[in-house]
């Protein structure tokens, strides 16, 4: 009895062994330095790696694997492929600890780089130490200490400025063909705390103040954490008691959430300009549907494409902006930005 | 074979199927056998492995504690914001001036402690299900953490990382925090009245009761150890990261630290548990997790894999001890 139940056991393991096997099996296809083993795009990634004579090895490290991130990968993925990059791509499922770990197993590896998502922008140094002397390339969530950066380690992700930038010179547009400057405004903040909520919250008032629009705020701050039913809730008793003259949100899901309210409140939400930042899907068919009069597009695939870009760039000695049409930073050579694009009703099309 | 030769390799299989792993991970890659990876792979480990220590004594007595990930989390806050530099612009605790980190790590180690000792007293006092006392200890935690600091802590001192992040010669100190908390949690257990008492109240409750032995006293000092080893694990993960976020640190751990524990041979009907075992099953654990990523093995199939390695290593151990009784 004792030996049958070793004998499944053993069974067991062995099955395992082929399923590893196997995952480990079109890995090993692109080993041909012979100075290091590795580990390599595999099944769901595609076949990126097969033609890495000599190429460099690397890691991408993601907070999590969520539709945006999936459209980074994606992105950073045919950079690879452009450059004859092997890339592995981790999910790190919010765990900084877990990424510090991946960071470490890549070195073991033999990486050449790391790209890095972090989960928490305030532990980068940490994940810079655990690299040790692999090139390092943060992607999207800029680390919280620019001073981290320099010629190992570097950033590739799009100005928070820039998006709350386009909202404001929208707004400040639309307010002046009305020869109006003194409006007052709904704002539906995110997540407090988080670096980019401020900085879209900051850019977007300074947008219409920089377009001669003297702008007061409606109510309090409404911080609804980007999430489109909480700003439905918060915005419902406002919008048939406050008056207002648009509805400014740091993204899509909120700004959605607001145009909900307005449609149960019976307001046509055509009448009063709803502005985001993302363009989501969702995002996009609300523009195409007049209800959402802009939002803003981060380029995803391009951060992928920069991050990846970066890393050949670094590994080679260039400035990591080379070959791709992104701008350095003024202030430092080792931020490279990936623009953000407004999507209004003129050009929602090319977005969709 | 003797009797006792075939109780040996039944208590010792699960060592077995670790060696088996860790040949074909080799196999696999050969960058897996070097001594830089499995320094990697135990500081991996080394957090999850003291919350399994801990959950495994809760398992022992047929309960569960699924608050430690949760207050690993509210810990790591709290003692984080006691140490942030005093010249940091945006400190949690502005007023507060910089503790010793001595003295943060015994105020998170007491609050783990009075964690496990509120959970313990509603498990032993009102016979709840530990299930639902340490799920409602969960949120509690989670949401305290949440409101406690919206943003990450960080700016920690160095004094307060070195259990998290410090070496000593080539040994990083949180694998010897680790390897303390294995030869404590294998002294309390194996040497003590207390951990001898604990296999009689899994094994049968009523039993351990008639023969004198306190239940209760002995389920809440189970729940104040479970705790306060939690509280050491969020300490030790703000430590290594260098910062806590109250929403995502320790999310999920308790899960993970339960699946060792459980591969290591804990049984959930009580009364089984070596201390030994939950180390294999915690390195079982590590070996699946490090060894999958150098194979280049999607995410997804790393899960699936650490699944069935559960669900088949507890359905051995099912067979093994209803055979018993």
């Amino acid at each position: 009895m004792k030996k049958k139940v070793i004998a499944s056991i053993l069974a067991g393991v062995l099955a395992l062994g082929m399923l590893t096997g196997c995952g480990g099996g079109s890995a090993s296809s692109s080993s041909d330095s012979g100075a290091s083993s590795e580990t390599s795009a595999e099944g769901t990634e595609g076949e990126t790696a097969s033609d890495s004579e000599g190429g460099a090895n690397v890691t991408l490290i993601m907070s999590s694997r969520d539709e945006f991130l999936s459209t980074l990968e994606a992105g950073a993925l045919s950079a690879a492929e452009e450059a004859g990059i092997s890339l592995t791509t981790q999910d790190a499922q919010n765990d900084q600890s877990k990424l510090l770990q991946y960071v470490e197993t890549a070195k073991n590896n033999g990486n050449d780089a790391v790209i890095i998502n972090l989960v928490d922008a305030d532990a980068a140094d940490a994940a810079v130490e655990a690299a040790g002397d692999m090139k390092v390339v943060f992607v999207n969530r800029r680390p919280s200490d620019a001073g981290i950066l320099n010629e190992n380690v570097v950033y590739v992700g799009s100005d928070e400025m820039q998006s709350g930038g386009y909202q404001g010179e929208y707004l400040a547009k639309y307010f002046n063909d009305q020869k109006k400057t003194d409006i007052s405004y709904l704002l539906l903040k995110g997540t407090e705390g988080l670096v980019h909520t401020e900085q879209r919250t900051e850019s977007v008032l300074k947008g219409l103040e920089d377009g001669g629009i003297n702008a007061q705020e409606a109510s309090a701050p409404l911080v609804a954490d980007y999430d489109r039913a909480t700003a439905q809730d918060m915005i419902t008793p406002l919008i048939t008691t406050k008056e207002y003259d648009c509805i400014i949100a740091n993204n899509d899901a909120m700004a959605l959430g607001a145009i909900e309210a307005l449609k149960a409140a019976n307001i046509d939400p055509s009448t009063i300009p709803v502005v985001g930042i993302d363009a989501t899907v969702d995002g996009v068919q609300a523009v195409e549907n007049g209800e959402l009069y802009m939002t803003v597009f981060q380029d995803a695939d391009g951060q992928g494409y920069g991050a990846c870009m970066a890393v050949s760039n670094m590994l080679q000695g260039k400035a990591i902006n080379e070959g791709t049409d992104f701008e350095l930073a003024e202030d430092n050579e080792f931020i490279s930005w990936v623009p953000f694009e407004p999507v209004t009703a003129d050009n929602y099309t090319d977005y969709q | 074979m003797s009797a006792n030769t075939k109780k040996m390799i039944s208590d010792n299989m699960i060592w077995g199927v670790l060696v088996l792993l860790i040949i074909i991970m080799s196999i696999g890659n050969k960058n897996f056998l070097s001594l830089a990876n499995f320094k990697t792979l135990l500081t991996g480990e080394a957090i999850k492995g003291v919350m399994a220590f801990g959950v495994a004594f809760a398992i022992l007595t047929k309960g569960i504690d699924l608050s430690i990930g949760a207050s690993a989390a509210l810990i790591a806050c709290v003692t984080g914001a006691l140490v942030q530099s005093a010249d940091y612009s945006s400190k949690i605790l502005p007023g507060v001036g910089q503790f010793p980190a001595v003295a943060a790590i015994l105020v998170g180690l007491l609050m783990g402690a009075a964690i496990g000792l509120i959970q313990g007293s509603i498990i032993a006092y009102t016979m709840m299900p530990a299930f639902i006392a340490t799920l409602g200890g969960q949120l509690v935690c989670r949401a305290a953490a949440k409101i406690f600091t919206a943003r990450p802590v960080s700016n920690l001192s160095d004094g307060f990382r070195f259990l998290g992040s410090a070496q000593i010669g080539p040994l990083p100190v949180i694998v010897l925090v680790f390897v303390v908390i294995f030869a404590l949690a294998a002294f309390i257990l194996g040497q003590t009245r207390f951990g001898k008492s604990l296999y009689a109240i899994g094994g049968n409750d009523q039993a351990a009761r008639v023969a004198g032995i306190n239940v209760q006293r002995n389920l809440v000092l189970t729940y104040v150890w479970c705790g306060t080893l939690a509280a050491l694990a969020g300490i030790m993960l703000a430590g290594r990261a260098g910062s806590a976020d109250p929403a995502s640190s320790g999310l999920n751990y308790e899960l993970d630290a339960i699946a060792a524990a459980t591969v290591g041979g804990t049984s959930h009907t009580g009364g089984v548990c070596r201390v030994s075992g939950v180390l294999c099953g915690v390195l079982i654990m590590g070996v699946i997790n490090n060894g999958l990523v150098l194979l280049g093995v999607d995410d997804n199939f790393t899960n699936i894999i650490k699944g069935v390695i559960i669900v088949v290593t507890v359905a051995f151990d099912m067979k093994k001890n209803t055979k018993k009784a």
